[in-house]
């Protein structure tokens, strides 16, 4: 007799739980963008920005994702555009989640007075429009992806302030915090050992999620040319370079490609994070 | 008559009809408004302060002066001035005014008009007024007779009268709108925000709206002395790029598109479109500021010699206009008097690098390089500069690229200065000396005053200014070989490298006629018309 096994099932059986087809391809998508950055000089076919051939060429064997006005190489230069973007998308992620968690966890845990002045700041930096707000400080301060990354951290800083106060506000009260708290516990203790760390499961989400949208605020700061400066390779530049080529189409092609591969797979590997860290949510 | 010719007739007969309702009378034509695309990047609407390609269709359009150019961009014919004489030493000049002239209100174009303009024009202290410099005075005899009276000898102040910022304004009406034309007009005029919604002169247009960054909208001047104009209205609607001005073009929206370049028309294949490329007197150059604040080693002469070695002007002219361009030797324009057998700009890698080596640079060094981020006469300067940072790596210069706004930039360069940058230049006029005092060392012309940031570092060639004196005294033969002695000073200067004079794209719809290249005007309105 033989027992049909159920197809999910055996599939199961030699993939972990955890291993969802959001989680597995946007890490992989993810993974090979960090490799490629990390090993693009050792087999770039071209220099991203020296002279690669004739101008204006269209994609060939040659170059596959043809050539720029001023002879480069596109699919170099998309390639080596992520050496910018992503570290540029790590730095303000992570300054944004230090500043915001600490901000939003000493309201949360603080209370009173305190967290009315850090919510109401909050509150009057999330109500200017996030690509306005980067504009206006990217213009203050100049243009370049230094200027561009610091008017992001403050764009960003809020999100991440109200989504660790609203964690706070709702671990603070429960039976093992006042257990702690009884035992005499000091306040920074209590909140760092015995709050914080049931705190990051929706932070770590919300984060990759952003990670896409910080990759694509970026490319839209170069866009308007308050971002990367020429020559680099950045992908909003490089749209940019196209648009004024309307009719040479792979000159925005590649940069094109490359934001929607990496904000789609910092979509789904935030999506299969989520159903990780909080099962519940499905 | 058979069914079948029966139905041929009737239905030519139809067709007939049809077309005889679906041609638009000419005269219905002129009726339609006419658009042309174009980045309007206009600074004033004031005749003198207004300094930029727009302001000169716009002024030559709304405004006339005493002469104006004629169609060979060389020669002046007679506008308001019907004659006009000049002392032998070329210090007096005399004009007779049409009697006929009237500007748009109705009111006689008088000699106190000629007089108020040119006064206040050099008065008011603005980018044009150098065109006033050595005026002393102007006598007003008789209602139509005006007299300018020079400090020194200015063999070209006839061709400097057909320059568009030397159009005659309505004096009564400017005046009444808070227009001042005395010695302290640059602090007590206040016309400039009544220019931006009104024109006061007699030329064939009058200005009916200007929208900044949106649309300036001219109307017929219906008091017009002249010949009407046929267009009875026209728009030069805002759009920043070639891009967006050839599809303007070829879905309708636009009659003319101004600013589309090589390359991007080599994507128009309609055949509703008319593309003609000409050679024209613009120009781009690149420019060095000694006297920037952010110098990180001294620009000299000889470090701007080694950049200027190693820049490779035919890719340059390749790359920006797809090869359809000229190389420039002095910041006199080709074909301009002077510039018959001038040294081309030469791109010698081995020279650069032993100036540099002779300076203890051969390690390199960085230099910031702030351009405006526009497209002009085709060119994306952004993209120019792009193409030099590559050069100048190979003598192991970095050039920083900042991308800024047109505005930002001429803040930026008269304080603190820009140590290197690219711009652009279109002729007023034609006459060599234009140039030479706007971009000659010679001192408080408009170069030497931002590349030297106001005399932090000497620039002033004394040379340039006694050959400009004495070219301004000369006549005939002469005024040819003192301008090209003082282009000659002018190369050896290197503040003005000139990198490529662009050919210039006409595009328009062919239903369009009369639409051609002016040297002082880009475009003449007044000459357009449909067929």
């Amino acid at each position: 007799m033989s027992v049909v096994v159920p197809t999910q099932r055996r599939w199961r059986s030699v993939v972990p739980a955890w291993a969802t087809l959001p989680l597995v391809g946007g890490g992989v998508i993810i993974l090979l963008w960090v490799i490629i950055g990390f090993t693009i000089p050792l087999w770039a076919p071209y220099d991203p920005v020296s002279l690669a051939g004739m101008r204006f060429q269209p994609p060939s064997a040659e170059h596959w994702l043809g050539t720029d006005a001023l002879g480069r190489d596109v699919f170099t230069r998309t390639l080596y555009g992520v050496r910018h973007s992503f570290p540029i998308a790590v730095v303000v992620i992570g300054c944004a989640l230090v500043i915001g968690c600490t901000v939003g966890a000493i309201a949360g845990y603080v209370g009173g007075l305190l967290d009315s002045v850090l919510m109401r700041l909050v509150d009057v930096t999330l109500s200017f429009p996030a690509i306005l707000l980067a504009m206006a400080v990217t213009a203050s301060l100049g243009p370049g992806l230094g200027n561009a990354a610091i008017a992001m951290v403050i764009v960003w800083w809020p999100i991440y302030a109200r989504l660790m106060r609203a964690q706070v506000l709702s671990v603070r009260n429960r039976e093992h915090v006042e257990a702690a708290v009884a035992s005499g516990a000091t306040r920074p203790r209590v909140l760092i050992k015995h709050i914080l760390p049931l705190c990051w499961s929706p932070i770590i989400v919300n984060a990759t999620m952003d990670f896409g949208q910080v990759v694509l605020l970026a490319a839209s700061l170069s866009f308007i040319g308050l971002g990367a400066v020429p020559p680099t390779p950045e992908w909003g530049q490089m749209i940019s370079d196209g648009a004024l080529q309307f009719y040479r189409w792979w000159i925005a092609l590649g940069p094109g490609l490359a934001i929607l591969t990496v904000v789609l797979a910092s979509n789904f590997l935030g999506d299969g994070l989520r159903d990780f860290l909080d099962p519940r949510a499905k | 008559m058979t069914t079948i010719a029966r139905i041929l007739a009737s239905g030519s007969t139809a067709l007939a009809v049809l077309a005889a309702l679906g041609a638009t009378p000419p005269a219905a034509a002129q009726e339609q408004p006419l658009v042309i695309a174009r980045n309007l990047e206009i600074n004033s609407l004031d005749p003198h302060r207004a300094f930029c390609d727009t302001c000169q269709i716009y002024l030559s359009s709304t405004y006339q002066g005493l002469v104006k150019l004629a169609a060979d961009d060389r020669s002046v014919e007679p506008s308001l001035a019907t004659e006009w004489t000049a002392n032998e030493d070329q210090t007096q000049f005399t004009f007779k005014l049409a009697p006929d002239a009237v500007f748009s209100d109705g009111s006689p174009v008088e000699a106190k008009d000629v007089k108020w303009t040119f006064e206040r024009l050099k008065n008011i202290q603005a980018d044009p007024s150098f065109m006033m410099s050595g005026v002393t005075s102007i006598e007003t005899p008789d209602p139509k007779t005006v007299i300018v009276n020079m400090e020194k000898p200015n063999s070209e102040f006839i061709g400097i009268l057909a320059a568009p910022y030397t159009g005659i304004i309505n004096s009564d009406v400017a005046s009444e709108n808070g227009a001042v034309a005395g010695a302290d007009a640059a602090t007590t005029d206040q016309a400039e925000t009544w220019f931006l919604s009104n024109s006061a002169g007699s030329g064939p247009y009058v200005l009916d709206t200007y929208r900044a960054d949106d649309e300036l909208r001219f109307r017929a001047n219906d008091k017009f002395w002249g010949k009407a104009p046929p267009i009875k209205e026209i728009v030069i609607d805002q759009s920043a790029d070639a891009v967006s001005q050839a599809q303007m073009l070829q879905s309708g929206a636009a009659d003319i598109a101004m600013q589309v370049d090589p390359d991007t028309a080599e994507t128009i294949n309609s055949p509703d479109i008319t593309i003609e490329t000409v050679p024209s007197y613009n120009f781009i150059y690149v420019v060095f500021s000694p006297g920037a604040a952010g110098n990180q080693v001294p620009l000299d002469r000889e470090v701007r010699q080694a950049l200027a070695y190693a820049i490779d002007y035919q890719g340059a002219i390749d790359f920006t206009v797809g090869g359809n361009g000229a190389l420039q030797a002095s910041p006199i324009p080709n074909g301009f008097p002077g510039t018959d057998d001038l040294p081309m700009p030469e791109e010698n890698l081995e020279k650069a690098k032993e100036l540099l080596a002779a300076k203890g640079l051969q390690d390199g060094f960085s230099v910031d390089a702030t351009v405006a981020a526009m497209n002009v006469y085709g060119v994306d300067l952004a993209m120019l500069m792009q193409k030099i940072q590559q050069d100048l790596a190979r003598i192991n210069v970095t050039l920083n690229i900042q991308p800024v706004a047109s505005a930002v930039w001429r803040q930026q360069i008269t304080d603190p200065g820009i140590p290197f940058s690219a711009r652009f230049y279109a002729p007023d006029y034609y006459g060599s000396a234009q140039y030479v005092q706007f971009f000659g060392m010679i001192p408080g012309s408009w170069w030497e005053r931002n590349a030297s940031q106001k005399g932090k570092v000497d620039l002033v060639n004394q040379k340039e200014v006694d050959l400009l004196q004495q070219a301004l005294a000369a006549s005939g033969d002469d005024v040819a070989r003192l301008y090209r002695e003082i282009a000659l000073e002018m190369i050896n200067d290197r503040i003005i490298v000139p990198v490529v004079s662009p050919n210039l794209v006409l595009a328009y719809r062919n239903t369009v006629e009369g639409v051609r290249y002016s040297a002082c005007c880009n475009l003449p309105l007044a000459e357009l018309s449909r067929k």
